[in-house]
């Protein structure tokens, strides 16, 4: 563990990164007890500048919000969709693609074909189809997000699979006499891992970004405050009031980036050692 | 020709596999609430009951749900994709007339991202910790962390607004009676914004994808021994490392083209590109559908062919996979 | 009749214009290129009234008569009309010489067979009409002559372009009207003719040579480009690749902002015929709703000022009541309601709807209409001022095929609406207030199921009075009783603006605005 952090922070960006991606737990997790007033109130004039008006230090938007209270609110909700979103889609994807990878034959074509089956839909259509069908709303948006991020994960993990299956390793572990599930998680999985956390890392992202896509085309739930959805609201007035939307997508591109540095300095710390020990 | 044999069993499931999203599509569509008829009804100010039962009767909405399926398949199968209730035009017009704007967004955009992606993916790997590999991490972090459409939005307002050196929206100057190659370069100037937008994003991932793979590969036993063997360092990045870490490239380009059109959505809604990712929404909001279901029709077409191409390719750069297992 | 003072001034402002352009003689030639949103799904008038449509086949149908800004009927396709004494007999005389595009003559028998025929079968809004029609019957070629069955003074409002579109009989008699094939190609009497359609991008109509007014148009061509996101419609305004914007083409908030560029003006004249009417609709079947009361409640709650300056940014009036001041037989001296929450949670205590432990008194849904970014932040607004007098309320997310199909089958507790007035409250006001019209599954009708003796016979009885005064007594009946019992709330008088290119006269110069022909337009230097 200690080898662990050491290597992990031997990535500067990681660190900067985990930073972060701690700040903004911590402002999904308190950050509403900072600012207990829904996010929905209109507490200022509107179209406030950011430090114009006493309280409003991020602006107001068109009907007086505060911005501040929105980025705070809106982190949880950001978070949630793109967590419970990417973990749904994970749980399934990495299932059928080992399978798929590991067994071959009937059970890969099986899997493949239904993979396929929803990669030729295209995603962004199929998730705003399927919110447009389930009635918009954070659940569906969540269920709709990961419905359609999945294949891509079991893809990657089969391709990884496929790969890993002939090599010397495993072709001695099956003759050595180990179990299927055993071989699958502790020799091949390991080694699948650098990619899939990487994958996992853009995935969040993609979730949160896929989010604000539905927001942007008018589909997100109407009651919660998020930032795909903010910058929804502010697109039109982008130039009259560049705070409504440059705040929520830097806090979209910070939340992302850190995502993504965090996912690296996994990598840097996970890669070699497993890499070697599967050998 | 194992691989014309692969191709052809393929071909073979392709079928299946269309005719199941042709069938979970049409229940799909159904399940959404309201139909094509009360939203134009909802359109008009002004309607009656006769005004609408007249459009369903139009629309062959008055069928039972399990015959307008039926008919659909039939018709499909006959390569006729119906009409457009909306819009008294065969949703085949439609979609030929839409689509070479996509193909142009798309493959351009593909071609873009994929090029420049994995030449920046690269570049950041063989300079691993350097000035140059920063830089390009951190641009492609940041292009992947920005939303498609508020990218669009921001290069609207930079070369359009404040320079007006390209043009905000659409694909050609309305009006203007270009021909030949004016006609041609209009298009191509009206192509750069969207065709940037929705390839940046594609070009960030492909640049991390190609970055974490080639360092993947490069800390591998067969590498270390080649570098260790003398080889000069550009013919291990060629040789060894290159095509190893395109696999996971590939992996992702293959299911890139589904992606594609749904950023073509986007795209084409900021830009006003008259593609046919736009015209599926539209029609999922009118619940246009015969074009809907048309519009999956042919992207599952192209996928599937995209799919097969990438499989190939997989299997030309890595020979230790066998098509078709 | 009775208008506001700030509604003259604006006009007067336009007469201005219209007299600048008498002071130089209108020139020949030119294009224009206005922004049409959303796509319309075709172009054939007759089968297809959106607003879009109107725009775009207003250039190309006609019908007998247009309306000036007062609602005064005036000429188009009839040159000359009598209404007799009795309101029953209605006598048009045609103008002379008019062909269709595709050369035919335009008669008497064409308008027999589109008011007799072919609009009954098609168009909702004449089908009401045509119920007081005896006969429609054509003594000769340019001679057209209506009996209704009772008297209908508002019968004369019925003759713009959408309400009855003059259609051709050679081309669609005895056809089947929806799969004519000229419905792709559409041929009417007007300035323009249709020359092409690239779905998903611009419409583009050409020169009628052979247009009955001589040396008209003045215009070329008319392109019609379709751009589906707002803000590429602004930028389009900005960079002059547009002349012309119409209706909800600009977002509200643009408005101000684009106004003040030199090359641009504004104008929300246009629009009397419609006047769009907007409000909170309730679904009064329900509990609490029911309640006189609560709907009161819900008025004093929200403060219809700051929705009119900070989400429609001025662009209309708030409403006072059923009838928009621009429509006929407005009178304002009606119950007010003013921004009071204190009032509002008086009159929810009234009621026994006692705030819990959370200060929630009932928990209610409202559906906002999906017409772009005013009508979000409208349904975010009154969201949270219900929410400030206790009325918990869920914002329900929907596009506008969940919408319409919620709304028409009364699934939804509160929500948006507008509606156009068409000039005569007898049209465009009654239909949504009489018991009569309480129709599930259909929209713009009494969705709200608001059902009050009293006021079914004051609309029915306004409707058949010839006599102006008594009409207009008994609409002011109407709208006092209606206004106390607030069956929908009304927020604002929409007025759209029309923003166009400062080079181009004459774009907006009826109560139909940008539907108009356009035969009048020129591009002055």
């Amino acid at each position: 563990m200690k080898e662990f952090w050491q290597r992990f922070a031997r990535n500067r960006g990681a660190v900067v990164g985990l930073v972060i991606l701690i700040g903004v737990i911590f402002l999904a997790l308190f950050g509403p007890a900072l600012y207990p007033e829904s996010p929905w109130r209109m507490t200022a004039p509107p179209f406030q500048p950011p430090l114009e008006h006493p309280g409003a230090y991020f602006g107001t938007d068109t009907l007086g919000r505060d911005i501040a209270a929105g980025l705070v609110h809106g982190a949880r909700v950001s978070m949630l969709v793109g967590l419970v979103s990417t973990t749904v889609a994970l749980g399934i994807g990495v299932a059928l693609g080992a399978m798929a990878g590991y067994f071959g034959g009937v059970v890969d074509n099986a899997i493949m074909r239904f993979v396929e089956f929803f990669q030729t839909i295209p995603s962004v259509v199929l998730a705003i189809v399927l919110v447009a069908v389930l009635q918009p709303s954070i659940e569906s948006i969540v269920i709709a997000i990961a419905i359609v991020s999945w294949p891509p994960v079991a893809r990657l993990v089969r391709g990884e699979f496929l790969s890993l299956r002939s090599r010397e390793f495993v072709e001695a572990a099956v003759i050595a006499g180990q179990s299927n599930a055993r071989i699958i998680f502790s020799q091949i999985l390991p080694n699948t891992l650098s990619p899939i956390i990487v994958m996992a890392s853009l995935m969040v992202a993609t979730a949160i970004l896929l989010e604000s896509a539905i927001s942007f085309l008018g589909l997100g739930d109407r009651n919660l405050m998020s930032w795909g959805y903010m910058i929804g609201a502010a697109r039109t007035v982008l130039r009259e009031a560049w705070w409504m939307s440059v705040f929520p997508g830097v806090a979209i591109l910070l939340t992302v980036l850190s995502l993504n540095l965090v996912g690296e300095g996994l990598n840097d710390a996970l890669n070699p050692r497993l890499a070697r020990k599967g050998r | 020709m194992a691989i014309l044999e692969f191709v052809g069993r393929r071909l073979f499931w392709a079928i299946f596999v269309i005719l199941g999203i042709v069938i979970l599509n049409f229940i799909l569509l159904r399940l959404a609430p309201g139909d094509p008829a009360a939203i134009m009804a909802g359109q008009s100010g002004a309607t009656d009951p006769e005004y609408i039962a007249q459009l369903r009767v139009q629309f062959g909405l008055d069928q039972p749900l399990y015959m307008q399926l039926l008919t659909y398949i039939r018709d499909v199968a006959m390569l006729d994709l119906g009409m457009s209730g909306r819009q008294q035009v065969p949703v085949i017009d439609l979609i030929a007339r839409r689509l070479p704007a996509t193909l142009l967004l798309t493959i351009t955009a593909y071609f873009l991202s994929l090029g420049l992606g994995v030449l920046l993916g690269v570049l950041a790997a063989r300079r691993v910790g350097k000035w140059q590999d920063s830089v390009i991490t951190v641009l492609a972090l940041l292009a992947y962390a920005t939303p498609l459409f508020w990218i669009g939005l921001m290069l609207i307002l930079l070369f359009s607004v404040t320079l007006g050196w390209l043009p905000a929206y659409g694909m050609r100057t309305t009006g203007a009676g270009l021909t030949g190659m004016a006609y041609v370069l209009d298009i191509l100037h009206h192509l750069i914004l969207p065709m940037v937008t929705l390839g940046l994003f594609y070009m960030a991932v492909y640049a991390r994808l190609a970055r974490a793979s080639m360092l993947e590969v490069a800390d591998q036993d067969y590498i270390k021994t080649a570098v260790a063997k003398g080889l000069p360092d550009g013919r291990v990045t060629r040789a060894h490392m290159l095509r190893n870490a395109v696999l996971p490239v590939i992996s992702f380009a293959g299911f890139q083209a589904g992606h594609l059109v749904g950023g073509a959505v986007l795209v084409e809604t900021v830009f006003a590109w008259p593609g046919i990712g736009r015209l599926a929404f539209d029609a999922l909001l009118q619940r246009d559908y015969n074009v809907l279901l048309g519009v999956f029709l042919f992207t599952a077409i192209m996928v599937i062919i995209f799919n097969i191409i990438t499989d190939i390719i997989y299997t030309l750069v890595d020979p230790r996979i066998e098509v078709g297992r | 009749m009775f208008r506001r003072a700030a509604f003259m001034a604006s006009a007067a402002a336009v007469i201005g214009v219209a007299a600048s352009a008498y002071a130089d003689e209108p020139k020949r030639g030119g294009q224009l290129s206005a922004i049409i949103n959303p796509e319309p799904p075709i172009l054939m008038l007759g089968l297809n009234q959106q607003g879009p449509t109107q725009a775009v086949a207003g250039k190309i149908y006609q019908s007998l008569l247009t309306y000036d800004f007062d609602l005064n009927p005036m000429p188009s396709l009839a040159r000359e009309w009598e209404v007799a004494d009795d309101g029953l007999t209605y006598t048009f005389h045609l103008q002379e010489g008019v062909t269709w595009h595709d050369g035919e003559a335009f008669t008497a028998a064409d308008a027999v067979f589109s008011l007799d025929e072919f609009l009954p079968e098609t168009h909702p809004r004449w089908r009401q009409l045509y119920r007081n029609v005896a006969s429609i019957d054509a003594p000769d070629d340019h001679t057209l002559v209506i009996e209704l069955e009772e008297p209908f003074p508002a019968f004369i409002m019925a003759f713009e372009t959408a309400s009855a579109p003059m259609i051709p009989k050679h081309l669609y008699e005895g056809t089947d009207y929806r799969d004519n094939e000229w419905n792709q190609t559409p041929i009417g009497t007007g300035p323009f003719k249709f020359e092409e359609w690239n779905r998903g991008s611009s419409i583009h109509l050409v020169r009628n040579d052979d247009y009955w007014k001589d040396g008209k148009p003045y215009l070329d061509e008319i392109y019609f480009e379709v751009i589906p996101d707002a803000a590429s419609r602004v930028t389009a305004l900005e960079t002059q690749r547009v002349h012309m914007s119409r209706g909800e083409d600009i977002e509200f908030f643009d408005v101000p902002r684009v106004a003040q560029l030199d090359h641009l003006e504004v104008t929300t004249q246009g629009w009397e015929m419609f006047a769009p009417h907007a409000w909170l609709e309730f679904n009064v079947r329900e509990e609490p709703i029911s309640d006189k009361r609560f709907r009161q409640a819900v008025m004093h709650a929200i403060d219809r000022e700051f929705i009119l300056n900070n989400i429609f940014f001025g662009s209309g009036n708030v409403a006072t009541g059923p009838i928009s001041s621009s429509t006929l037989f407005y009178d304002d001296n009606v119950p007010e309601y003013e921004y009071d929450p204190d009032r509002a949670r008086e009159l929810l205590d009234e009621m026994g709807l006692e705030p819990d432990g959370n200060g929630v008194r009932t928990e209610l849904r409202l559906l906002p209409i999906p017409y772009g970014e005013a009508w979000d932040r409208l349904g975010e607004y009154v969201r949270q001022q219900l929410i400030e007098v206790g009325i918990q309320t869920d914002l329900e997310a929907a596009d506008a095929g969940t919408w319409a199909e919620r709304v028409a089958n009364w699934d939804y507790d509160m929500t948006f609406n507008y509606l156009y007035q068409y000039g005569d409250p007898a049209i465009g006001v009654s239909r949504s207030y009489i018991s009569d019209n309480i129709q599930r599954g259909t929209l713009f009708t009494n969705t709200m199921g608001y059902e009050n003796e009293e006021v079914d016979r004051l609309f029915e009885e306004a409707a058949r009075e010839i006599d102006p005064e008594r009409r207009q007594e008994l609409y002011t009946e109407v709208q006092q009783i209606l206004v106390e019992e607030v069956p929908v709330g009304w927020l604002i008088e929409l007025e759209f603006p029309t923003i166009y290119d400062v080079r181009f006269e004459n774009l907006v110069t009826t109560a139909i605005g940008t539907n108009e022909t356009y035969d009048d337009v020129y591009i002055a230097e």
